[in-house]
């Protein structure tokens, strides 16, 4: 029972090995099987250690000594998160289902990544922290190059580069930590961070982390990999991508924080700060573009910067509002990413201009693809009203905060009304047969969009213990709040972007070498210094 | 060694990485940051005529094998990622003809 979290991380390795070994037609239904036995495995462990999560460390290889084995932990946070990735995979690996047909060097490596990333959740120690973080950097990398596409490479060296600086960053960090207090145990190390009397050492170490996570989760100066990445993928894995792997640096982000928590380091408004200067970045560049997946990954960057803003916050249900709304964009990022997977596969385009008609072609996908759309953009009833509702609610009495707040959300909403234009029109081509059975995960993902906007207060209860009975599922406020933000949102959208002035044009051009990516890098790195260490 | 030297080594991976224009030299600055990583955590696992750390009982003096342990691992996976970074940059010379960080990033996409 207590070994669960080992299996949780070998299973899909070993299935992703037997699949590579033995090529059979039907290896696509062992993964399927695979993932069946993971999610009953994850539930059992979850039941049974519900209330106890204390007793969930164990040190692998009979290591006695706590201090320096390879050890697993989970808490309610890592478990919401392990249910997340099973259900992320279960959404791709349907999304990818043809009978009788297995892609399996891709199969391989999507299960492999699936292993990997469970072990970065469960992983108690810093440096399995580093290795998985470096082997997700890995895995990803080789599934952005898989189209084979001179683009596609690109992107992915780019990626590979930027995450491995930022991942070394991460390990100059362990080895300081490792120097202080002789332990990598993340446990032990949280309960004896404060005693050590060399702040400068232990700050410094903060700020490497940091800034390594930074790349990871693509906050404001160093997300310029993941508009490329994203753009270029096939559209399963950029759903995959956008949905839980840049959440991996999230996860990253409130652990660390929660690491050093009684170091009592100030970081609640630069990463406000940070937060804010992503969500609106992401949300500029997202405007001016005419990609649709390039659109699609610039709004995950704007909300990254929603949902730091919301961790960020030193109030728990603020806190905890963040950690709902990175569920939340996972479940509609993944609903739009593959709607949009389908659409392209139809039209062979992923021009905006090109794409008109969907809904009289496609009406399943489209009503999918607007319910998407109305969750990201805050409508009552959905999941992203109520994690924003949550947000906002936390920053009702800074009116810099709220106002924040509703800039990003105009932004995005804006920037659906730019994408449903491709609704409209008569109907331009016949929808070919093989891409219906895709219809059922993207049904999946759009229940799961509904089922979080109506029971989110008895999921929040039954992983975190947090009472969110105060935010209400409809207020008139809200509908208000919603019509006008809709309605700024056409009138930005008809006399700014409709006429594709000078202005969005430059920006959709703009674009940052490698060289220019690392000094911001540099930069985000001695302003962390500064502010940390320094002053 | 000082510490400050391992330091130093990393900084020329990160000046390599900022200003190098060229795809393979960014992959050696990445290679650079990695070696002066590792050389850092040795060293500061090192003890000045420490016994190495093979359990026995007439030796009490000995280096942490820690550091040891896992440099060994982020050798492995250092190596792993240099490997992935030149195929890249092989297929990238395939499709665009030059490992140029500007070429290849400005050029529009090149059907192959």
């Amino acid at each position: 029972m207590s070994q669960i979290p080992v299996i949780l991380i070998f299973l899909p390795v070993l299935t992703a090995l037997f699949i590579y070994l033995f090529k059979w037609r039907h290896m696509h239904l062992l993964a399927l099987l695979t993932q069946t036995g993971m999610t009953i495995l994850a539930i059992v462990y979850f039941l049974h250690f519900k209330d106890q999560f204390e007793a969930t460390h164990i040190i692998l290889g009979g290591w006695s000594d706590v201090r320096i084995g390879i050890s697993l932990a989970n808490d309610g946070l890592s478990m919401a998160f392990i249910f997340l990735t099973l259900f992320m995979w279960w959404s791709v690996l349907t999304y990818l289902y043809r009978f009788g047909k297995t892609e399996h060097t891709f199969l391989f490596f999507l299960m492999f990544l699936q292993g990997v990333f469970l072990g970065l959740l469960q992983s108690n120690d810093l440096f399995n922290l580093f290795v998985f973080f470096e082997l997700t950097t890995i895995i990803v990398t080789i599934l952005i190059a898989y189209k084979k596409t001179g683009e596609s490479f690109r992107a992915a060296i780019y990626y590979l580069l930027l995450n491995t600086s930022g991942v070394l960053l991460f390990l100059i960090a362990i080895v300081m930590l490792y120097n202080l207090y002789g332990t990598i145990n993340i446990r032990v190390l949280s309960e004896v961070i404060h005693t050590h009397a060399d702040t400068t050492i232990l700050k410094f170490a903060y700020v490497l982390m940091m800034t390594g996570i930074s790349v990871k989760a693509a906050l404001f100066p160093v997300f310029t990999w993941l508009p490329k990445a994203h753009g270029v993928a096939q559209s399963a894995i950029s759903a995959l991508l956008s949905g839980l792997i840049v959440k991996g640096g999230i996860y990253l982000f409130f652990r660390i924080n929660f690491l050093f928590e009684s170091a009592g380091l100030p970081y609640h408004n630069i990463f406000f700060i940070l937060g804010l200067l992503t969500a609106l970045s992401g949300i500029i560049f997202a405007l001016a573009q005419k990609n649709i997946k390039l659109m699609l990954a610039y709004s995950t960057v704007s909300q990254i910067g929603l949902i730091i803003m919301g961790l960020s916050s030193p109030d728990i249900t603020t806190f905890y509002g963040g950690v709902l709304h990175t569920f939340n964009h996972a479940l509609f990022k993944a609903l739009l990413f593959l709607g949009a997977g389908v659409i392209i596969a139809v039209y062979r385009t992923k021009k905006l201009d090109e794409i008109r008609g969907v809904f009289r072609t496609m009406p399943i996908i489209s009503v999918m693809m607007i319910i998407g759309m109305l969750a990201i953009t805050g409508m009552p009833f959905f999941n992203g009203y109520i994690s924003k509702s949550i947000i906002k609610y936390g920053f009702e009495d800074s009116v810099f905060r709220t106002l924040a707040l509703y800039l990003v959300n105009i932004g995005t909403t804006t920037l659906f009304i730019k994408m449903s234009h491709i609704f409209f029109g008569p109907k331009m081509l016949s929808y070919p047969m093989k891409h219906r059975q895709q219809n059922i995960t993207l049904l999946l993902l759009a229940l799961a969009c509904l089922v979080f906007g109506n029971f989110y207060v008895e999921i929040m209860d039954a992983f975190f213990g947090i009472d969110y009975a105060h935010i209400t599922r409809i207020s008139l406020g809200g509908l208000l709040d919603y019509g006008i933000t809709v309605i700024i949102g056409i009138l930005i959208y008809l006399y700014v972007l409709k006429k594709d002035v000078k202005l969005v044009k430059g920006i959709r051009e703009f674009k940052i070498s490698f060289e220019t990516a690392n000094i911001l890098f540099i930069a985000l790195l001695t302003v962390l210094t500064f502010y940390f260490v320094i002053l | 060694m000082n510490p400050i030297l391992t330091f130093i080594v990393i900084l020329i991976g990160f000046y390599g990485l900022a200003t190098s224009n060229n795809i393979i030299k960014s992959v050696f600055s990445v290679t650079i940051i990695e070696s002066g990583v590792i050389l850092l955590f040795l060293n500061l696992g090192n003890l000045e005529g420490g016994a190495i750390p093979i359990l026995n009982d007439q030796v009490s003096y000995i280096v942490d094998p820690l550091p040891q342990a896992l440099m060994i691992t982020t050798i492995v996976i250092g190596s792993t990622v240099t490997a992935l970074a030149l195929m890249l940059c092989i297929k990238i010379f395939h499709h665009y003809g030059t490992v140029e960080w500007k070429e290849v990033l400005g050029r529009k996409d090149v059907k192959s």
